[in-house]
């Protein structure tokens, strides 16, 4: 005898959507993770300090590029009928876009771990101190931007994919969002730099004010998406 | 083209004891353009309803809609009383859709064990649908190695991991070879004892052979709710193939070994078996050759 259903929604799918992420966007997952160690270890061997200065800021660029794998797994089941199946069984279009949008974080979490332990492992091991510079530089920017960055990434990449369908000779929106998704931290540089040369304001304030920007706007298309984006956006559109 | 006779229209069909899906006053679409309108009908009865229609009569939104997927501008789809988006109900019907939606690197048991999680199954249960659909040999293959045709059982595996009270089957044996399509059509057979099956089909023989009741759409509307067996069609063929030759079918137009002959209705039938057989006609079979569901498209 087969069991009743029970009266309750269905329940979360990070854990299957990491893996699909993990399988299915393993060429950026590699690339990213790639980048990270080669980058981290070549910074923390050249040893000077270039590695408390461009280490912190190279990693949210690279980090971008690992989460692609949570959007590859969002055009995929878009373009399959696989969202049609899990709205049909009670996920809202914001419980699919915060389960991939998780899913991108945790994919990050990996490329910025191995670039931070590689980096931070060679610095360590060849006799450096890691100083205080250091320290705050990896936990009030590169931290929380290359979180930003991917959480900004993979909304825009998926309110963007849900609005346009496929056409011929077209650019996919994955094919474009590894720009979209390195420009807030290129950007962000660029802004600290002038603040330093120009010192009309503190670096710090400026990269504090980027992500805090980045985070408003994450939150802000994911109310658009809970309060506007139909449901049928996210069919198949063939 | 003319009706088949029937209900047109607005339709109910019920049994005391049945399973309640009402659709009311119904408008449904996609972005602000309409594509159902003014679609009622109630169903409580536990059987099987033969959705059909031509390309764009709107049978995958009527089918969307029923599930809770698209949001009806106008009206409102009920299961016992409670609109259908909400959980409650949503709990009460699986859904195949005429995509396999089969979530792409994953192996077909992980699939399954994928659509389990959803539906809050067992691993048992999927166990249980690997043997009853046949499946188990594919069971650690990637869906990209699979044909369209064991895409397709894969993804009505998926609607017998939990009992629901209603299934809503989008082309259901699209794709399928006949032996199993006809497996997959004896296991919805099965199941619309107790419950309420909502079918769509181009297979019209298919349709006739499974379904009790009919919902024919037509430009977005309901044009007809009603038992199968009370259509009749504007023409009554039926073909006569002999044993051997015999001037009894002189003249009748022919299609392959069947001589065709019209008639005002099947209960004309006996009298041309007699009139046959008086005239030295040896019948080997007489059968219909015009499916009423076929005016549904005309």
């Amino acid at each position: 005898m087969l069991q009743q259903a029970a009266e309750v929604g269905p329940p979360s799918l990070l854990g299957i959507s990491v893996r699909r992420s993990i399988t299915l966007g393993r060429v950026y997952l590699l690339v990213g993770a790639g980048l990270s160690i080669f980058y981290s270890a070549v910074f923390a061997l050249a040893a000077g300090p270039s590695f408390v200065t461009v280490f912190p800021v190279l990693l949210p660029v690279i980090a971008v590029m690992g989460g692609l794998g949570g959007m590859v797994v969002f055009t995929n089941d878009r373009l399959k009928g696989v969202f049609e199946y899990l709205i049909a069984y009670g996920l809202t279009p914001l419980r699919l876009f915060a389960n991939i949008l998780l899913a991108s974080l945790v994919l990050e979490s990996i490329v910025l771990g191995a670039g931070c332990l590689v980096g931070l492992g060679i610095y360590a091991a060849t006799g450096h101190a890691l100083s205080w510079a250091l320290g705050t530089a990896l936990g009030l920017y590169t931290i929380p931007m290359s979180y930003a960055s991917v959480a900004f990434t993979a909304t825009v990449g998926m309110v963007w994919t849900s609005l346009s369908s496929p056409r011929a000779g077209m650019n996919s929106p994955i094919g474009l969002l590894p720009i979209v998704g390195v420009t807030p931290a290129l950007v962000t540089l660029v802004a600290a730099l002038a603040a330093v040369a120009t010192r009309a304001v503190p670096a710090r304030l400026v990269t504090t004010v980027a992500i805090l920007l980045l985070v408003v706007v994450v939150f802000g298309l994911l109310r658009l998406v809970a309060r506007r984006l139909p449901p049928e956006r996210l069919l198949s559109p063939t | 083209m003319a009706l088949p006779e029937g209900k047109s229209g607005a339709g109910s069909l019920s049994r005391p004891d049945g399973i309640s899906l009402s659709c009311r006053s119904v408008n449904s679409g996609y972005s602000g353009k309409e594509v159902l309108r003014e679609i009622s009908f109630s169903i409580e009865e536990p059987s099987i309803y033969v959705v059909l229609g031509p390309n764009g009569a709107g049978k995958t939104t009527l089918f969307r809609t029923l599930a809770g997927i698209l949001r009806p501008s106008a009206g409102e789809v009920l299961i016992d009383g409670v609109r259908v988006d909400r959980q409650a109900s949503r709990d009460r019907l699986h859904y195949l859709s005429h995509m396999d939606g089969i979530p792409d690197g994953l192996r077909v048991r992980e699939a399954l064990e994928f659509y389990a999680s959803v539906e809050r199954a067992s691993s048992s249960d999927v166990e249980r649908v690997l043997d009853q659909l046949g499946i188990r040999e594919l069971s650690e293959h990637y869906l990209p190695q699979l044909s369209a045709g064991q895409k397709k059982r894969v993804s009505i595996a998926r609607v017998f991991l939990r009992e629901r009270d209603i299934y809503l089957l989008d082309e259901p044996t699209a794709s399928l070879d006949p032996k199993v399509a006809r497996e997959i059509r004896n296991l919805i057979l099965e199941l619309s004892r107790e419950k309420v099956v909502l079918y769509s089909s181009h297979n019209l023989f298919e349709a006739r052979e499974i379904g009790r009741y009919v919902l024919a759409l037509r430009a977005g509307r309901l044009a007809l709710f009603d038992r199968i067996e009370n259509l009749r069609g504007s023409r009554y063929v039926v073909g006569i193939r002999l044993l051997e030759p015999s001037d009894a079918v002189a003249g009748l137009p022919q299609e392959g070994d069947y001589f065709l002959r019209e008639l005002p209705g099947p209960e004309e039938v006996p009298a041309l078996l007699r009139d046959l057989e008086s005239r030295g006609a040896r019948v080997r079979e007489l059968r219909e050759m015009h499916n009423p569901l076929e005016d549904l498209f005309a």
